[in-house]
């Protein structure tokens, strides 16, 4: 068995009181995209900020490639493959698309402008613009591409389709099944659930900091199912 | 049990200060300008927890309302005979009047409360950094103001020939009105909705309380202790404008940071046990006797002393000494005496 | 009101020092949102430094060296004992500390020299005038606004081409961010640090030219007014927070040079009152585009 590229391993994290993740284990392999669905206040974010040192885990353990990489600040976890594409872009409006993704490249040498440019082209034709006259969907594009221009080993996003115009999210989503078959690990959190699960290798739905349920890619359409995982 | 805990919350800080004033009554009359001292401290620091500690936000202003207190009394106080000497320009209705010693410390609270609502009712829409920086420009125009308008006191000149009266009892009064104003206040509902206000504006604003006002109500009233404080100061020295700027500023608020700004309890210590320290510091640059040997520092240690007492205090312990709380009765003694007392 | 071409000249090289200052508490400020009261004992170390070296005979440029040797050793020293434990707590609880560690400074500095002062006197000749087109001006007017000019372009340069330059925007900006991205919050912070205390130490150089006297309260007045100018300006960009600091020096050197004393003396009331009302009307400063708040109001 070879170890997955991502593994939390009964991931506890506490907000003073309250306990916002109880313990939740689940692998994301290369080439694999994994959904983590719920409603709000599930734990969704908290996890991804776990992951990436932003709050220390209250227990269990974040592994990648095997090793963990708890206790590290969230630029050694940045540096050591595992990129997030925060909830809400963060794109830096004030500086020029192009300075964005020259940050994205902050933690290693190397930068895959080329792939980059391929993948979402709007990045390359505003380079010299100001990231804030960008509209949404393009200021999620260059949030993603800022990620993946550091070639991370493990993509995190929070909620990239928010406040996205449906085209935009096809196009989104598209983007993602690419970057999924150039061999990236890819854990996705999202409110849209049924995109989620149609596009995701498997989707896990969380509620109230528990894994509650794993779905497959063909539960997509199987609406009741969605219904009650959400419910129960 | 209620009823005990605020009885405690009340004696405790006290007997602290009457403790303090008994210690006055058995040294030397050196040593005792010290202990008196010590006292109007006392009533400056809860002048600054009435408002620093209740709302959470930082003032550097407070000593601007020490030094309208002091201008007030001072001037009001000096014999008419010696005003002329002192202070040559004062205006007309100023140079006539002539209080007595309670008079003069009543009317400095007023003018006290008077200024600290004035400067208020703008500032206290502000928070955080800005709140700090703009009491901070109110302490410099006071003191710019203060140093130069001989018409309203004696400029650069020092308050000399101001009846002395600040003894160990008018002292010990002073801080205590103090205390007794910054508890009634902290009990009353006001102080209660303005302390929910420092820990959750939002919350606070939702269930109807106007942070603006709150604020504004505990500026006004830790303005008049302040006055007060300002008062009792020039009845017991020869001030001067330059007494009323950054190093008295600094020396109170090391004493509110290091005793715990947001209890009164904490206040009281800050202020005594600091006070306690630089005394014994500036008594011995002047060369102090210690147990048979001659302790003779350089001037400038009580400075370094207190500024590094209150780095250390920031950086390892931010609640302040006493961690913020009014004193407590541990709960095993708690249980056996208090339940009886209040039963 | 009279006004020569010195006191013109004057009032330049005062902006050109609290431009330099203002930049090296914006710089500061940006990245760890802690405005250092203690700015100017920066200033005063280095000027006891050069005092010290000039006691001693030394030459200039091992009087110089010392200055900033010491600076920054300061202020990396400052950072170590002071910031980085306090980077959690609130702006203002961090106002208060750097408030205390300026006055602790100060008092060090009177335990070890006296309130006497010493004298730094090796690069008096720069009180001497050139002549420019038949008029008088100091020497060290021009140097102190030649200098921080130059300072100024050099950070630009730094800010605006280097990697480190754009990690330093970025975490003035969004500081999380900046750091998921793999920006190092360590060295971004020790960075801005080490190149406050050059300035700091610059602008030690410069105003012993003009103050030779160094006393423990060296450079406190101009603190002061150097943080009123930034928070005049604007201190959430570095620019804005510049140019009130050149506009407070400018202004004070001018006014201070052409008003006769009893008509200056209540200047800084009019400057705080300036402050403060700023603070109330536009909390982002007068020189930045509207909307930017920096403040948090009720």
């Amino acid at each position: 068995m070879t170890t997955p590229a991502l593994e939390l391993d009964e991931l506890e994290v506490r907000h003073g009181a309250v306990q916002a993740v109880r313990g939740i284990s689940l692998t994301v392999d290369r080439g694999e995209i994994v959904g983590l669905i719920g409603p709000n206040g599930a734990g969704k974010s908290s996890t991804l900020h776990a992951v990436m040192g932003l709050v220390p885990p209250g227990g269990g353990d974040v592994r990648l490639h095997g090793n963990s990489v708890v206790g590290r600040s969230p630029e050694d976890v940045a540096r050591s493959g595992i990129a997030l594409v925060p909830e809400g872009r963060r794109i830096f409006a004030e500086l020029t698309v192009d300075e964005n993704l020259r940050l994205g490249s902050a933690g290693r040498r190397f930068g895959d402008l080329d792939s980059v440019y391929e993948l979402f082209p709007v990045v390359r034709d505003f380079r010299k613009r100001h990231a804030g006259a960008l509209s949404g969907g393009q200021q999620q594009q260059l949030a993603i591409a800022r990620a993946l221009i550091a070639r991370p080993e493990v993509l995190l996003l929070d909620e990239p389709s928010l406040g996205l115009a449906p085209q935009m999210v096809d196009a989104v989503f598209e983007a993602l099944a690419q970057i999924r078959d150039s061999g990236i690990a890819i854990l996705l959190v999202e409110q849209r659930a049924q995109r989620t699960v149609a596009l995701a290798d498997r989707s896990h739905v969380l509620a109230n900091g528990r894994l509650r349920l794993t779905l497959g890619p063909d539960a997509a359409n199987d609406t009741e199912t969605l219904v009650s995982a959400y419910l129960s | 049990m209620r009823r005990a805990r605020a009885a405690l919350e009340l004696l405790a800080p006290v007997l602290l200060v009457v403790l303090v004033a008994l210690f006055g009554t058995i040294v030397s009359s050196s040593t005792q300008t010290y202990v008196v001292t010590t006292l109007v401290n006392v009533a400056i620091v809860v002048a600054l927890y009435l408002f620093i500690g209740n709302s959470g936000v930082l003032s550097f202003g407070h000593i601007s309302f020490v030094a309208v207190g002091a201008w007030t009394a001072g001037i009001l106080s000096m014999p008419a005979s010696e005003k002329p000497a002192i202070m040559p320009s004062l205006v007309g209705f100023l140079r006539d009047t002539t209080v007595g010693n309670v008079p003069s410390l009543a009317l400095a609270a007023a003018v006290g409360a008077a200024y600290a609502l004035l400067v208020g009712l703008p500032l206290m829409r502000l928070s955080g950094l800005a709140a700090g920086i703009a009491t901070f420009g109110v302490l410099e125009i006071t003191h710019n103001v203060l140093r130069y308008w001989e018409k309203i006191g004696p400029g650069l000149n020092t308050f000399s020939a101001v009846p002395e009266t600040t003894g160990l009892l008018q002292a010990c009064v002073g801080a205590l009105i103090a205390i007794v104003v910054a508890f009634a206040y902290q009990w009353s509902r006001y102080g209660r909705m303005l302390r929910a206000t420092r820990e959750d504006p939002a919350a606070a604003r939702a269930v109807g309380v106007s942070v603006y006002g709150q604020r504004l109500l505990a500026f006004t009233l830790s303005g008049a202790v302040a006055g007060l404080a300002g008062g009792l100061y020039v009845h017991l020295l020869p001030v001067n404008a330059e007494s009323f700027y950054l190093d008295l500023t600094f020396i109170t608020l090391a004493m509110l940071v290091i005793g715990g700004a947001t209890s009164l309890w904490g206040a009281v210590v800050g202020a005594v046990a600091v006070s306690a320290v630089d005394s014994f510091l500036a008594e011995a640059e002047n060369g102090v006797n210690v147990f048979g040997r001659t302790l003779d520092l350089p001037s400038g240690t009580r400075i370094v002393v207190v500024g590094t007492l209150m780095a250390l205090v920031l950086i390892l312990r931010p609640a302040g000494l006493t961690g913020g709380r009014e004193l407590r009765v541990p709960r095993a003694l708690r249980r056996s005496v208090l339940t009886k007392f209040s039963a | 009101m009279t006004v020569d071409w010195q006191t013109i000249a004057d009032a330049f090289g005062l902006g050109g020092m609290y431009a330099l200052m203002a930049v090296g508490i914006g710089l500061v400020f940006g990245v760890l949102r802690l405005v250092n009261f203690a700015y100017g004992q920066l200033v005063m170390a280095g000027a006891y430094s050069l005092a010290f070296a000039y006691e001693r005979g030394w030459p200039v440029w091992v009087g110089i060296l010392l200055c900033f040797a010491v600076v920054i050793v300061l202020s990396v020293a400052m950072d170590w004992v002071v910031f980085r434990p306090l980077r959690t707590q609130t702006p203002a609880v961090m106002l208060v500390a750097t408030f205390a560690v300026a006055f602790l400074l100060q008092s060090i500095a009177l335990l070890w020299f006296g309130s006497l002062g010493k004298i730094a006197a090796s690069l008096s000749s720069l009180n001497q005038p050139w002549t420019v087109g038949g008029v008088d001006i100091r020497k060290i007017s021009i140097v102190a606004t030649v200098v921080a000019a130059g300072c100024l372009l050099a950070l630009v340069l730094l800010l605006g081409r280097t990697n480190v330059g754009l990690h330093m925007r970025a975490a003035a900006l969004d500081f999380r961010t900046a750091r998921l991205l793999g920006v190092r919050a360590n060295r971004v912070i020790g960075t801005a640090v080490l190149l406050s205390g050059l300035l700091a130490a610059t602008v030690a150089v410069l105003m012993t030219v003009q103050t030779p006297l160094v006393t423990p309260d060296f450079a406190l007045r101009d603190t002061i007014l150097v943080l009123a100018g930034v928070v005049l300006g604007g201190m959430n960009r570095l620019i804005s927070a510049t140019l009130g600091g050149f506009a407070i020096g400018f202004a004070s050197g001018f006014l201070g040079g052409a008003l006769p004393t009893n008509q200056s003396q209540y200047l800084p009331s009019f400057l705080f009152a300036a402050v403060i009302l700023v603070l109330l009307i536009r909390p982002g400063g007068l020189f930045t585009r509207f909307g930017q708040q920096a403040a948090e109001r009720v």
